[in-house]
C-alpha cells in the first residue's frame, strides 16, 4: 500500500525457535487510526514492540520487514534507531505509571524526549515541556512539571507519557492499550485525549486493544489478531456489520457483556489460545470454532481478499453470518 | 522530610541508650564486675578499695545514673590494667581503624560496584565470566588466608609493601584489600541484581522508546534506582568491616581498636572492651542514620513521607 506511515510485512517474533507471531502484516496510513485487536498473549505488544525494536532480549526478529515512511526499521543499526523513536515513531504503554521513572520529575522526563534528539537545549526544553502539557488541558502546568510519578495518578501519568510520545511531533503513534490499567471514568478521557491530538496532528495511530468498544469508538480500520496471526482485517464499518472469521463474531457478541462488566473484556469465549509451541498444521482457532470442519485441522486457511481490503483466514468466512452478528 | 529526619533522629538516639543499658547491665550481671576488674590474686583490702574508687557500692540506680553522666562525657572508667583513661586508649586507636575500614569501603565500592554494573549491563559478554570469577573468588576466600597469601606474595617475595605494622600510607594496601575483597563480592553481586532487576521494568524500556541511548537510560535513570539496595547493603557491610577488622589488624599487626579489642580481652581489661563496645554500636547507629539520610536524597518517595 502506498503512502502508508507503518508498513508491517510478514512479521515474524519468535521465542526460542517457536513463532509467537507469525506473518502477521499491516499499514497504517496518515491520520489513520488502526486497532489491533485480539486475546491477551495474542503477540499484540511483541509486534508493537518490534516496531521499535523494543523487544525483550527472549524475543527475536526472524523475518518480515516493517517500514516506516519506506524505511526498513528492522534494518537500522541502534543509533539510528534511537533517533528515530521518540522523533520519527512513539508508543505509549499499558502501565503508565511504571514507565515513567520513579525518581525523577515528569518534567525533566519529558524534556528527555527533546534533549534526546539534540533538537533543544536542556532549558528550552523545559519551556516547551510546559507548553505540551498546556496543549494538552493539564492544569497547574508548573507545578506538574516538578512533581514525581507517585504524586500523580495513573490517568494524569498516561497523560504525561502522551506528551513524552508527542512532542517532537512524531508520523506515527503506537498506543499499547493505553486506557487498560486505568479507571473506567478516566479511560474515555484519555481516548478522546488521543483522538483530538492525531487528528489535530494527522499522526497515523496503531491502537492495541481488547476491547471491541474502544475499536468502536476509535478506529478507522481494524485487524483482528489470533494465536500470533492475523485472523481478518476490515474497515471498523464492515467488520461491525459483517465479520468473515467465526473469532470475529464471537468478539463481536461478547460487546454487550463487555458493557456491563467491562474487565471481563474477551473471557466470554470459551476455552484459552493455544501456545505458541503447540502450533502445528491447520486452522489455529479450530479447537474453539463453532464452525469447524475436517478440513480446518489438516490445512491452514489462507488470507483471503473478500473484496474492498476485507481479508479473512477462515475456509467458512461466508457461513460467518450464521453465527448471528449483533446488528 | 522534617518529620522523617527527626523520626531517624530519635530511633538513633534510642538505639544507643538502648546499647548502652544493655552494655551497663551485662556488665553487672556476669557477677561482681570488682573481681573482674581486679588484676588475679588480688588481696581483700584491694579489691574493696576499687569497689569504693570505681562507685560500685552506690545502689544500682545511682550507678546508672553515674555512667549514663559519664558517658555523655566521653568518661568509659580508667583501664585497670594500663590505669590510663579507657576513652584515651581508645581514641588513639580509632584513627587506624577509620583509616583502614574507609580505605577496604573504598576497595569494596569503588571495585564491587561498578563490577557490579558491568556484569549486569552487559550480561552474557565475554568479560562478565572473568568478572564474575573475581567476584566468587573474593567471597570465597577467608579474610586471613587473603592477609597471609598477599602477605607471602608481595612483602615477603616481592618486596613492594612492609609485611606488617604502620610505616607510611602504603602500609594500609594490603590489610584494606584483605578486609574489602568479601565486601567487594558482596557489592558486586548485589549491584547486579540491582541493576538487572531495574533494567528488566516498564520504565527503562519507555525511556528507550523516547530516543534516549541505552548508555543514557543506565546513567540517567537505572543507576539511581538500583542505588537504593546498594545503600542498604553499604550500612551493612560497614559493620561486617569493622568485624572483620579484628581478624585483620590481627594478621597485619594493625594498631587499630580490632587488635585492641584482642588484647583487652585477653588482659581483662573490660572497661576497656566496654569502650570498644559503644564505639561499635555508635558507629553502626551513625552508620545507619546516614542511610536513612541518603535514601531520602535518593527518593522522593521517602522524603514526602510515602513508602
Ligand atoms: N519477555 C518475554 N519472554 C518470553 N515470552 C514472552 C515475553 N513477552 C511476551 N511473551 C510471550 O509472548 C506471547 C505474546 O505476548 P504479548 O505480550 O505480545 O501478548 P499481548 O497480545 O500483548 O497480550 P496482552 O493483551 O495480555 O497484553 C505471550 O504468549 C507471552 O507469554
Ligand atoms: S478455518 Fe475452520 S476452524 Fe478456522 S475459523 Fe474458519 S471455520 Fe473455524
Ligand atoms: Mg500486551
Amino acid at each position: 500500500m502506498t503512502g502508508a506511515v507503518l508498513d508491517i510485512e510478514r512479521l515474524r517474533l519468535e521465542i526460542d525457535g517457536a513463532a509467537v507471531v507469525d506473518g502477521l502484516s499491516l499499514s497504517v496510513r496518515q491520520g489513520e487510526i488502526v486497532a489491533l485487536v485480539g486475546e491477551s498473549g495474542c503477540g499484540k505488544s511483541l509486534s508493537a514492540f518490534a516496531v521499535l525494536r523494543l523487544l525483550p532480549d527472549a524475543v527475536t526478529l526472524a523475518g518480515g520487514r516493517i517500514l516506516l515512511e519506506g524505511r526498513d526499521l528492522a534494518s537500522l543499526d541502534l543509533a539510528a534507531m534511537a533517533a528515530v523513536r521518540g522523533r520519527d515513531a512513539s508508543i505509549i504503554f499499558q502501565e503508565p505509571t511504571a514507565s515513567l521513572d520513579p525518581l525523577m520529575p515528569v518534567g525533566e522526563q519529558i524534556a528527555e524526549a527533546l534533549t534526546a534528539h539534540g533538537v533543544v537545549a536542556p532549558r528550552v526544553a523545559m519551556q516547551r515541556a510546559r507548553e505540551m502539557l498546556v496543549s494538552i488541558g493539564i492544569s497547574d502546568p508548573d507545578r506538574r512539571l516538578t512533581q514525581y510519578p507517585f504524586e500523580l495518578s495513573g490517568g494524569m501519568c498516561q497523560r504525561i507519557m502522551i506528551a513524552i510520545a508527542l512532542i517532537c511531533g512524531p508520523r506515527l503513534l503506537i498506543a499499547d492499550e493505553p486506557t487498560t490499567a486505568l479507571d473506567v471514568t478516566i479511560q474515555a478521557q484519555i481516548l478522546h485525549l488521543i483522538r483530538e491530538l492525531v487528528t489535530a496532528r494527522s499522526t497515523a495511530v496503531l491502537l492495541i486493544t481488547h476491547d471491541m468498544g474502544v475499536v468502536a469508538d476509535m478506529a478507522d480500520r481494524v485487524v483482528v489478531m489470533y494465536a500470533g496471526r492475523v485472523a481478518e482485517t476490515a474497515s471498523a464499518e464492515a467488520i461491525f456489520k459483517a465479520p468473515l472469521h467465526p473469532y470475529t463474531a464471537l468478539l463481536l457478541a461478547s460487546i454487550p457483556h463487555a458493557a456491563l462488566a467491562p474487565k471481563s473484556r474477551l473471557a466470554t469465549i470459551e476455552g484459552t489460545v493455544p501456545r505458541p509451541s503447540s502450533h502445528g498444521v491447520g486452522c489455529r482457532f479450530a479447537s474453539r470454532c463453532p464452525l469447524v470442519e475436517d478440513k480446518c485441522r489438516k490445512e491452514t486457511p489462507p488470507l483471503v481478499n473478500h473484496g474492498d481490503g476485507h481479508e479473512a483466514a477462515c475456509w467458512r468466512s461466508h457461513d460467518v453470518g450464521m453465527l448471528g452478528v449483533p446488528a | 522530610m522534617p518529620r522523617y529526619l527527626a523520626s531517624r533522629l530519635l530511633q538513633a538516639i534510642l538505639t544507643t541508650f538502648g546499647v548502652m543499658t544493655i552494655v551497663f547491665f551485662v556488665m553487672r550481671l556476669s557477677g561482681d564486675p570488682v573481681l573482674l576488674l581486679v588484676p588475679e590474686g588480688a588481696t581483700r583490702e584491694h579489691i574493696d578499695a576499687l569497689r569504693r574508687e570505681l562507685g560500685f557500692d552506690q545502689p544500682i540506680w545511682r550507678q546508672y545514673l553515674t555512667f549514663l553522666a559519664g558517658l555523655l562525657r566521653f568518661e568509659l572508667g580508667v583501664s585497670v590494667v594500663q590505669r590510663v583513661p579507657a576513652w584515651d586508649i581508645l581514641a588513639s586507636r580509632i584513627p587506624y581503624t577509620l583509616a583502614l575500614a574507609g580505605a577496604a569501603l573504598v576497595v569494596a565500592i569503588g571495585l564491587g560496584v561498578p563490577a557490579g554494573v558491568i556484569m549486569a549491563v552487559w550480561r552474557g559478554r565475554w568479560f562478565e565470566r572473568p568478572i564474575a570469577a573475581i567476584v566468587v573468588a573474593g567471597q570465597s576466600m577467608p579474610t586471613f588466608l587473603t592477609g597471609i597469601l598477599m602477605i607471602m606474595l608481595f612483602a615477603v617475595t616481592l618486596r613492594w609493601l612492609p609485611s606488617s605494622g604502620v610505616d607510611g600510607p602504603q602500609s594500609v594496601i594490603m590489610p584494606a584489600i584483605a578486609l574489602g575483597m568479601l565486601s567487594m563480592s558482596t557489592f558486586a553481586r548485589m549491584a547486579r541484581i540491582a541493576v538487572v532487576d531495574e533494567l528488566g521494568k516498564d520504565y527503562v524500556r519507555a525511556g528507550l522508546a523516547r530516543g534516549l541511548s541505552p548508555g543514557k537510560v543506565v546513567t540517567r535513570h537505572v543507576l539511581r534506582n538500583a542505588s537504593i539496595p546498594v545503600v542498604t547493603i553499604a550500612a551493612l557491610e560497614i559493620g561486617n568491616l569493622l568485624a572483620g577488622a579484628i581478624i585483620v589488624e590481627t594478621v597485619f599487626a594493625w594498631p587499630g581498636i580490632g587488635q585492641l579489642a584482642i588484647q583487652a580481652i585477653q588482659s581483662r581489661d573490660f572497661l576497656v572492651v566496654q569502650a570498644i563496645v559503644l564505639f561499635v554500636s555508635l558507629v553502626y547507629v551513625a552508620v545507619n542514620l546516614a542511610a536513612d539520610l541518603l535514601y531520602a536524597g535518593i527518593d522522593p518517595r521517602i522524603r514526602f513521607g510515602r513508602s
